[in-house]
């Protein structure tokens, strides 16, 4: 580590480091001179030793001057002829030999000396990755802390949304099947005794309770539909269309209706969720083609590519304004006055939540008096991205 | 129908148990009804302690039972009836205003014979009891026929 240090230090500093040469060089030519003193023969390692550590401490440039300096001192003051720059030829090859020795171990500790700065930039580098990484860490740790606080706040709406659907299932109900019950026996009990006026009134409180509980009811399947847990397989949609449609058909008997079932491909959803889809969207067929004496009602298949499908449901109805378009699948919206067409208004609604439960779109098309056409999309296979959001 | 046997009916609001009485009437069950007014009751009248501890021996033929009840509720009911050796037999109906599927599925779970959501139209539940009669009728004669099967082994 003091090495590190050192080296640190002299990096930071042009003019240390090449005073620090100097002075190597100095200290060289003092040992020599003391080695000559004591009439050493080779007064070479003190330079060679000198160049050495500069080069190692120092670098390139300081490395080069001490080898410089080095060689001037030794040719001056201890190779014949001394106190001259010419080299005899007796003392070339030892002169040779410390050039070529000099220049080794300056090139070999550059050579370390690059590795050693290599290795400290990569290690400074990894350095940053590190703390980078970290901090990232540290933000999706974050992340996923809110999320988990999140999921807590939903779960906990969802609990508190599920204890009032509940509570609206138990206490509200109760009293209307009161009313109703009373009413009935009221009906009866007094049956003899009331005139029509009374009777009419008696019979106006029996329906508008029996429609309120309609409404709880189908408000209460609504917020079950959203909070049920969509239990998703590969549906085959003829099928399922055809078996709806003959349910529908049992209750049409009287009527005449012109079905036309298209080929439909197999799509990816709950059965039992497209099934209200499909019950509510043909039932509405059904009801708006009502004043027709021959209804016309096709379900088939709009449009599919690899990965979605649009079915269709059209009829030769009554139709609705393009206007009220947007309002179609609001709860409780209803674009037909009650004695016109009964129901709660829910119907297109549950269609929208259940298909946008699926990853899905719900549109629709029509004029007045000249039919509507209702379209709902679905993914053919499992998408990705449902996968994901549904394990979330 | 007097053979049928005492019907426990346990429901805290009285005018369900008017319009129940009132449909049972209908179809000549109401003789013999005893009422409930809460879980702890009904275990009262069940196992013959407190206000019943004189009441003569013997099971409801059927017990009616509402879930949401006043100290204990009617799953909690369900649950001590069906452990309990004696009181095992007993048909319960659960009579209530939930349709939640977690209801159910609690109930069914509980060993419920049968599960009836209290329509808010009372023609339609006067028809529910009605078919509880049928049930009833049915289900007696099938146990009664077992005991006979039961004798004839013997």
């Amino acid at each position: 580590m003091a090495t590190w240090n050192l080296q640190a230090q002299m990096g930071s500093s042009r003019v240390l480091r090449y005073g620090y040469s100097l002075a190597c060089v100095a200290i060289a030519m003092a040992v020599a001179l003391v080695f000559r003193h004591y009439r050493f023969h080779e007064l070479a390692p003190p330079f060679n030793l000198a160049i050495a550590v500069v080069t190692w401490y120092g670098g390139v440039g300081p490395s080069v001057m001490a080898l410089v300096l080095s060689t001037a001192c030794f040719d001056y003051f201890f190779s014949s002829p001394i106190h001259s720059f010419v080299i005899s030829r007796g003392d070339l090859p030892a002169f040779f030999a410390f050039m070529v020795w000099a220049v080794l171990i300056a090139s070999f500790a550059g050579v370390r000396r690059r590795i050693e700065n290599d290795l400290s930039h990569a290690r400074d580098h990894l350095q940053i990755e590190l703390e980078h990484r970290k901090q990232q860490e540290g933000e999706i740790l974050k992340l996923n802390q809110e999320l988990i606080s999140r999921a807590a706040e939903l779960e906990s709406s969802n609990n508190e949304l599920e204890s009032f659907a509940y509570s609206v299932s138990h206490d509200l109900r109760a009293p209307l099947r009161h009313v109703v019950g009373f009413s009935e026996l009221l009906q009866k009990q007094a049956a003899s005794l009331v005139d029509d006026k009374s009777r009419r009134y008696i019979k106006t409180i029996l329906d508008s309770s029996k429609r309120m509980g309609n409404l709880i009811d189908d408000l209460l399947s609504f917020s079950r539909i959203g909070r049920a847990e969509t239990k998703k397989s590969l549906v085959n949609m003829e099928q399922l269309v055809k078996d709806v449609v003959s349910e529908i058909q049992r209750e049409t008997r009287d009527r005449e209706i012109a079905w036309k079932i298209d080929a439909l491909p197999v799509c990816y959803g709950d059965r039992s969720m497209l099934m209200v889809v499909l019950t509510n969207l043909i039932s509405n067929a059904v009801k708006f083609t009502r004043m027709r004496t021959r209804a016309e009602i096709e379900i088939g298949c709009a449009h599919r590519d690899n990965d979605d499908v649009e079915v269709f449901v059209r009829d030769n109805g009554a139709g609705f304004d393009m206007q009220y378009a947007n309002k179609l699948f609001g709860v409780f919206q209803r674009l037909h006055r009650a004695y016109e067409f009964e129901g709660t208004g829910i119907g297109l609604a549950t269609v929208q939540r259940i298909i946008h439960r699926h990853g899905g779109e719900v549109r629709a098309e029509g004029a007045v008096d000249e039919g509507a056409s209702f379209y709902f999309s679905l993914p053919k296979q499992q998408h990705p991205q449902v996968r994901a959001a549904n394990t979330v | 129908m007097n053979t049928l046997g005492r019907i426990l009916i346990v429901e805290d609001d009285p005018r369900d148990v008017e319009l129940t009485l009132t449909a049972l009437e209908e179809y000549n069950l109401a003789n013999a009804v005893v009422v409930a007014r809460d879980g702890q009751e009904a275990l009262d009248y069940l196992y013959r302690r407190g206000q019943f501890h004189t009441r003569s021996d013997g099971n409801p033929a059927v017990m009616l039972l509402d879930l949401k009840l006043p100290k204990v509720d009617g799953l909690e009911v369900l649950k001590q009836v069906r452990s309990d050796e004696y009181l095992k037999m007993i048909p319960v109906v659960v009579l209530t205003s939930s349709h939640e599927e977690k209801d159910m599925m609690r109930s069914y779970k509980l060993g419920v014979n049968a599960y009836v959501v209290k329509p808010v139209d009372f023609h339609e539940f006067v028809n529910a009891v009605k078919e509880l009669g049928v049930f009833l009728g049915s289900y007696q004669r099938a146990s009664a026929r077992k005991r006979q099967e039961g004798l004839k082994l013997l």
